[in-house]
């Protein structure tokens, strides 16, 4: 007669009984969470990528001293012999007009008509990687002042344009973070408005029988953690798809054109998504519920 | 012998420290009324001056017609009002000066039961009674045993798988009362318990609170349902007007004071007759006689 068998279910916490009944406000609730967290996510991504970039491009380890056209052919000698010689340069490449040319016109057929004097002759430099941005900067400086150097391209300009794209991108994270903190308030807020209404007998029920406004708004907070989190967690599965499979297509181009593979969210950054996610809930859920949920 | 070999092996203070043991706490009245206001609005107390006093273990019926307070009355000592004036005392404490944080205290100790049973219709049987357990945060197979006991206790046994949805009237009146009785506590309110029952679920479950005060529990039930207090010759209250008429005996001790008033519900059975007109049966330390009489009339 007392045995459990016949006593419904002794094991769960009361707490979780609620929301047994309202999985579909809560798959709907998560599916809104998760359409704007996937906008943050697909942010998250395009800057965690553009600073790969610039990473890659600011340990480019090159540069490439353009010539004069009339430089004297024992000055570039000893220029690139005095190259040779300077530390942290690892290697050290004449490139003739002749060269230059040959070089582009086999990637495009277009420029074949233009004559040799258009493509200027050039050292070109590979660094090793012990060489910090100041040495660099150092040698570029001095070539420059050579009286048969005409420029010294470093390319830390396309690494500055890339930090400027960078900075745009992180304000634009940023602003989509503060965004989905709204969407987070508004939907898990509005959410448990809802619960509590439909719950509205559960909640009498505990406040009868002695609950603590802590006993009544545990399942609720629990449920916009969760809520958050599945959310957050449903956006990060969706990016990662569209990322593998866009990544199958564009790849290998994509490696070429800027040098570096597209890569997803690092690790620690989904986790912190989903992380936040829960925690935006758990917040939201427990201050909306403040004053609705008291004894 | 070392020095604390009388000691026994698990000793544990009866008192926390800094109380005191007070012997005459035992014998304090359950509940004391005094001079009790309440109003909604300003113009219509609901109470206006109540006395009363409760000793434990007895089984009070507080009745009176529509709207004259008796459910008021039981919210202000389950702490879901507060009185405007006066006070209330649970066991010797004030019930309107507890803090937000005891209030749930006190509701451990006040088992309810409603008219309208107030059971969650989706959860099981079980569940709605072990969650009188599960807000003590006691060990499942503790709560497990008490609401099998509970269930036992109001002919339910067996039954803790069933949706409360399913239940008929007499049957969720009776999960509600395994509710109110499964934390043992020292008062129980039936808020006109048997409102939505057919008489003879009425006098059904009226027995059930029998065998619950039977036990040493308090049991205040309030009814306007006059073949009940016939039934069962106990001490009735009568609320109206604000204030109430305390009738020791029972109705069958002295005239009931709404003998004529309409709003009074016969329970289904022939009103003429039904009482006899005898003096108004006061006890001493309450209303006034002859303004209570006064006003009874007024309403009557």
């Amino acid at each position: 007669m007392l045995d459990g068998s016949n006593q419904g279910s002794p094991g769960r916490l009361g707490a979780w009984r609620a929301g047994r009944s309202d999985l579909r406000l809560h798959a709907l609730s998560v599916f809104s969470l998760a359409v704007a967290f996937v906008c943050l996510a697909a942010a998250l991504l395009v800057v965690t990528n553009i600073q790969a970039v610039r990473d890659r491009w600011a340990r480019a380890g090159r540069a490439t001293v353009y010539l004069h056209d009339g430089a004297q052919e024992s000055d570039v000698g000893a220029l690139t012999r005095a190259l040779e010689e300077t530390g942290g340069i690892a290697r050290v490449r004449r490139v003739s007009q002749e060269d230059a040319r040959r070089e582009l016109l086999a990637n495009d057929e277009a420029m074949a008509a233009l004559p040799a004097s258009a493509f200027p002759a050039s050292i070109e430099l590979a660094f090793t990687d012990q060489i910090t941005d100041e040495e660099l900067t150092t040698v570029a400086l001095r070539l420059r002042s050579l009286p048969a150097v005409e420029s010294v391209e470093t390319y830390d300009r396309w690494t500055e344009r890339l930090s400027t794209l960078l900075s745009g991108g992180v304000t634009a994270a940023v602003c989509l973070a503060l965004l989905v903190l709204g969407a987070v308030v508004s939907v898990v807020g509005s959410t448990m408005r809802l619960l509590l209404q439909r719950r509205k007998i559960e909640v009498e029920v505990l406040r009868l029988v002695g609950a603590t406004n802590e006993f009544i708004r545990r399942p609720f907070v629990l449920e916009g953690a969760s809520q958050g989190a599945l959310g957050s967690a449903v956006a990060v599965g969706l990016v990662g798809l569209l990322f593998l499979l866009v990544r199958g297509s564009f790849d290998a181009q994509l490696a070429t054109l800027i040098g570096v593979a597209p890569r997803f969210l690092p690790w620690e950054m989904a986790f912190g998504m989903i992380a936040l996610g829960g925690a935006l809930g758990a917040a939201t859920a427990f201050f909306s519920l403040r004053k609705l949920a008291t004894i | 012998m070392p020095a604390n070999a009388a000691q026994p092996p698990f000793h544990r203070q009866a008192l926390r420290q800094g109380h005191r043991f007070d012997a005459s706490a035992a014998r304090r009245p359950i509940l004391v009324f005094e001079d009790v206001f309440k109003s909604y609005r300003p113009d219509q107390p609901v109470l206006r001056g109540m006395s009363l006093v409760i000793e434990r273990g007895e089984f009070v019926f507080i009745t009176g017609p529509s709207g004259s307070g008796k459910s008021t009355l039981l919210r202000l000592l389950h702490r879901t009002e507060t009185v405007d004036n006066g006070r209330i005392l649970f066991l010797g404490r004030d019930i309107a000066r507890l803090t937000d944080t005891s209030v749930p205290a006190l509701r451990r100790n006040v088992g309810v039961v409603f008219q309208d049973f107030r059971l969650v219709p989706s959860w099981t049987v079980y569940d709605n009674v072990a969650i009188a357990l599960e807000v003590l945060g006691l060990p499942t197979r503790l709560v497990r045993t008490r609401v099998g006991e509970a269930l036992e206790r109001v002919g339910l046994a067996g039954r803790g798988a069933d949706a409360a949805r399913v239940l008929s009237g007499g049957e969720q009146q009776r999960v509600a009362v395994a509710r109110a009785i499964v934390g043992e506590p020292a008062l129980i309110l039936a808020d006109e318990p048997t409102g939505n029952l057919d008489p003879l679920l009425a006098v059904d479950v009226l027995g059930l609170f029998e065998d619950i005060h039977e036990t040493g529990t308090t049991v205040l039930f309030a009814t306007h349902d006059r073949s009940l207090l016939d039934i069962r010759p106990r001490r009735v209250v009568v609320l109206d007007e604000g204030k109430a008429t305390d009738m020791p005996r029972g109705l069958a001790g002295g005239t009931h004071p709404l003998e004529e008033d309409e709003a009074w519900d016969d329970g289904g059975g022939d009103l003429d007759g039904e009482f006899d007109r005898a003096p108004y049966g006061h006890d001493e330390g309450f209303v006034d006689g002859d303004e209570q009489v006064s006003g009874l009339r007024r309403a009557v």
